[in-house]
């Protein structure tokens, strides 16, 4: 066991005392960054990396690895808590994060949620140590006919939201995805609603977008409704209270979600482009097809928290797979740890891990190690970023809306972006107050640009021809993943449905044979569970139109 | 007594400290460089913009090249509309300053930013960032020679780049039309995506900075065609340059130092002054090395005179492709 020696190795030589505390400065400093709305990973990356020149490689990558994993952890906390993405990897922790908070379990949310990410943190950083070289080979088979797959693999995600709710869900979608044609064309490099204003050319950016449409619209939202005179007393759980920590049950129906979130996870995260965001998407819509009670979900289901926060980190994980084994870039993220590779020296490539194996396995070392931290620190602090759900709206809400402007003046220093966000806030009220959906919007925005993109680069290489996507390998494979997941949820309810027959027609012939009551009243119990889970999925897509949002509008 | 010799050999050094620093405000009271040094990097840290201008800095500061402090930041948005727009901001003064790339020709060109390139005072061009183009390194093509006998041979072949209005289009195209085939460019938005695009057969060839790319390169991942600098390659001895195969004017990237517009005459001065000192640095040599610049110095009104034959170059070949 080459590797797991490489990794054991790697993990002595960054176990100094010196690396400890950056590893918990970075982490604690990582959660900050990440907790204003607008700033994650990246944001934190780049802000963090001129800190780091001073250090020497391996202090400064276990630093980094830190605030990585303590930024994405922040932007978590702002999703459970605030309804605020800090960027569009944890969007799919809104869900059903956001209302587990509003049902007073925030504490039993983010535990949890720290939890699937520690687990998803530690499966990835085994998985990169046994399985890169396959991870490498598959990576490198992604050119733009699979990107484009895999973006719509997370594009069906918009399915999900949407519902049963067809005609507002498509609308907010496509609301989304106008938003997102705003700036340079890239096939032509004509300039495309941008009214001649320099602040567009780049598009309008998810983050004041996101930070609008949910944090400011929310608050505005509740101020409508007159959450401000509520007392909000099942919010008033503390820390030592039994209710504060998840239940057993909250583990058992995470155990799933979380294990297939990190294997999926990781491997969407190591194809270069799609990463974090398009994994916990399609972890959740995963997680939404398999579950027993679907109906469940968008209303606070742990599944729903859990399987995407487990993919979001194992992507994180994954996509240290390109960057290590053939020096290429996959996430915003990573693209700024090879500027600071470049700045320590280090010549990043495929001979990287060869060249500088203390340091590459250092990396991997530093980001178990991170998520190790990252669990001590939560189990600490979780508390203390929980009361903030025991504030009172009057004064928590004027917070939230300094803090949203001031996290999306951070991000860029454009005051253009700034009204952008407010404007999304509005924009985020009625859109709730109308039903419309803004998880969807903000989903269709974020890969809207990316299907675009690669769709285009695949006609010019196909010479405008679909069979592209049937002539190469991979692109057949993620067609008929696609086609599975389409199907799945369809088989599952006829497979429940069968299941539920046969309970039924096995209670029956127990009724016929049984002569006892107390056996009679047995098999009837059973009857009835079997026909409730029957109807309960029957119903999934009526259930769907009731999102979060709407469930309390009127 | 031990405690007194301290206390005694720290009072002498802060005395020695306050009239250092009383010294130094009194020289230079009125005369060029007595402010803080505001820095613009127009791109995102990790760039090659923000790798050049903190290797500047780091000189300045290690050898005590610049007497007050440098407060370096990164204004990124537009593509480098939005930090050299802060610095046009500063019009008239000589405390701004910051490093130019690609973006800063091409940019204007695209976009009603409210700025020309020649519109800003030079220091000088310090560097050119020239491009290779690569294939990848399991293709049927291995050299310059096969890939133009390749792509001669189908016609029209598919390739790969940065952007659209970008030198990287404008590099495909020249060599297209001199060789004599048919190109369908690919525009790609980042470097990670558009490298794993040639591994998987997607694309033919793309256009890649030796700094970018050469850990890929000493790996036999991808393999190296043509470079478009004036001279061979150091460490690529085998590869055969755009001049040597009669591709002539092949741009590159001007890798420069701008103040504001209309800067004081003094501060440029300086700049230019001690920016000749800055080049001639061991640290500077080893950043070019490293990152596989050619040295290429124009100070002052030569800078501004190149930027402008560049522009008008670019304008020229983009218009003609119709990518503007």
């Amino acid at each position: 066991m080459d590797t797991f020696d490489n990794l054991a190795n790697g993990i002595v030589a960054v176990v100094t005392p010196m690396n400890l505390l950056l590893l918990l400065a970075g982490v604690m400093l990582g959660m900050v960054v990440g907790v204003m709305p607008g700033l994650g990973p990246s944001a934190g990356l780049a802000i963090l990396l001129p800190l780091t020149f001073s250090l020497d490689p391996t202090g400064a990558i276990v630093m980094l690895a830190a605030v990585y994993y303590g930024a994405m952890y922040g932007g978590t906390i702002t999703s459970v808590l605030i309804n605020t993405p800090g960027e569009s990897a944890t969007v799919a922790s809104t869900f059903d994060g956001y209302p587990l908070a509003k049902q007073g379990r925030a504490g039993p949310a983010l535990v949890m949620a720290a939890v699937g990410s520690f687990v998803a943190g530690t499966i990835g950083a085994v998985l990169i140590s046994i399985a890169s070289p396959a991870t490498a080979k598959l990576a490198a088979t992604f050119g733009p006919p699979e990107l484009f797959l895999v973006v719509v693999l997370g594009l069906l995600t918009l399915i999900v939201i949407i519902g049963g709710n067809r005609l507002l869900g498509t609308l907010s979608a496509l609301m989304g995805f106008a938003i997102a044609t705003v700036g340079i064309d890239i096939g032509t490099g004509q300039q495309r609603y941008t009214f001649g204003s320099v602040e567009l050319i780049n598009g309008i950016d998810f983050i004041p977008v996101a930070i609008g449409l949910f944090g400011v619209g929310e608050i505005l939202h509740t101020l409508w409704r007159g959450g401000h005179l509520e007392k909000l007393a099942y919010f008033n759980v503390s820390a030592r209270s039994r209710d504060f920590w998840p239940t057993r049950q909250d583990y058992r129906e995470s155990v799933g979600p979380i294990t297939r979130g990190s294997f999926l996870g990781f491997f969407v995260g190591a194809t270069p482009g799609a990463g974090a965001t398009v994994a916990s998407l399609m972890s959740y819509n995963l997680e939404k097809s398999v579950s027993k009670t679907p109906e469940k979900f968008g209303k606070g289901a742990m599944a729903g928290l859990t399987g995407p926060e487990a993919a979001n980190n194992a992507a994180s994980s994954g996509a240290m797979v390109p960057l290590l084994t053939l020096g290429i870039p996959g996430s915003a993220a990573t693209a700024v740890l090879i500027g600071g590779f470049m700045m320590w020296g280090l010549q990043p490539g495929p001979l990287l891990m060869t060249q500088n194996p203390e340091f590459a396995w250092g990396l991997i070392a530093s980001m178990f190690l991170g998520n190790i931290m990252l669990l001590l620190v939560n189990v600490f602090c979780i508390p203390a970023f929980a009361s903030i759900a025991r504030v009172p709206f009057r004064v928590l809400g004027p917070a939230i809306i300094v803090i949203c402007v001031l996290g999306t003046f951070t991000v860029n220093g454009s005051i253009i972006e700034v009204a952008i966000m407010l404007a999304c806030g509005v924009l985020g009220f009625f859109m709730r107050r109308f039903g419309l959906s803004p998880a969807a919007l903000v989903i269709a925005l974020v890969l809207g640009p990316m299907a675009e993109e690669s769709m285009r680069q695949t006609m010019i290489i196909s010479g405008g021809s679909f069979g592209i996507f049937l002539d190469r390998g991979t692109s057949r494979v993620l067609l008929l993943l696609m086609v599975l997941l389409l199907v799945l949820p369809l088989v599952m309810v006829l497979i429940k449905r069968a299941a539920a027959r046969s309970v039924q027609r096995y209670g029956a012939m127990r009724r016929r044979s049984a002569r006892g009551a107390d056996a009679a009243d047995r098999s009837d119990d059973l009857t009835t569970d079997g026909a409730d889970a029957g109807a309960g999925d029957a119903d999934v897509d009526r259930d769907r139109d009731n999102e979060p949002e709407r469930v309390d509008s009127q | 007594m031990n405690h007194k010799r301290i206390s005694a050999v720290s009072a002498a050094a802060l005395l020695l400290t306050v009239s250092a620093c009383g010294g130094d405000s009194g020289g230079s009271g009125g005369a060029y460089p007595s402010e803080d040094m505001d820095w613009t990097i127009a791109f995102g840290p990790g760039g090659g913009n923000d790798i050049m201008a903190r290797t500047m800095v780091d000189i300045l500061q290690r050898n005590d090249l610049y007497p007050e402090n440098i407060r370096v930041e990164n204004r990124d948005g537009g593509s480098g509309a939005t930090g050299w727009g802060y610095l046009l901001n500063q019009s008239g003064e000589g405390y701004g300053i910051s490093t130019t790339s690609g973006s800063f020709i091409t940019t204007p060109l695209q976009a009603d930013t409210g700025w020309q390139p020649t519109d800003f005072t030079p220091v000088g061009l310090l560097a050119a960032d020239n491009a290779l183009l690569i294939a990848d390194g399991g293709a049927d093509f291995q050299t310059y020679e096969e890939w133009v006998d390749y792509a001669t041979e189908k016609g029209t072949v598919v390739v790969g780049g940065i952007g659209t209005v970008n030198v990287d289009y404008i590099i495909q195209q020249m060599v297209a039309d001199a060789e004599g085939y048919e190109i369908d460019y690919v525009p790609y938005n980042e470097e990670g995506q558009m490298q794993t695009s040639l591994l998987s057969g997607a694309i033919d060839t793309m256009i890649s900075n030796p700094g970018s790319i050469m850990g890929q390169v000493e790996a036999g991942q991808v393999t190296p065609l043509l470079f478009t600098g004036p001279e061979r390659l150091e460490a690529l001895p085998d590869v055969p340059t755009g001049e040597e195969n009669g591709i002539t004017d092949i741009p590159s990237m001007p890798r420069g130092l701008i103040l504001p517009p209309d800067a004081p005459q003094e501060a440029q001065d300086w700049w230019v002054e001690t920016m000749q000192e800055v080049v001639e640095t061991p640290e500077w040599q080893a950043y070019l090395d490293e990152n596989f610049l050619l040295e290429d110095e124009r100070w002052g009104e030569d800078f501004t005179a190149y930027l402008d034959d560049t522009q008008s170059a670019f304008e020229e070949q983009l218009t003609e492709l119709g990518a503007l």
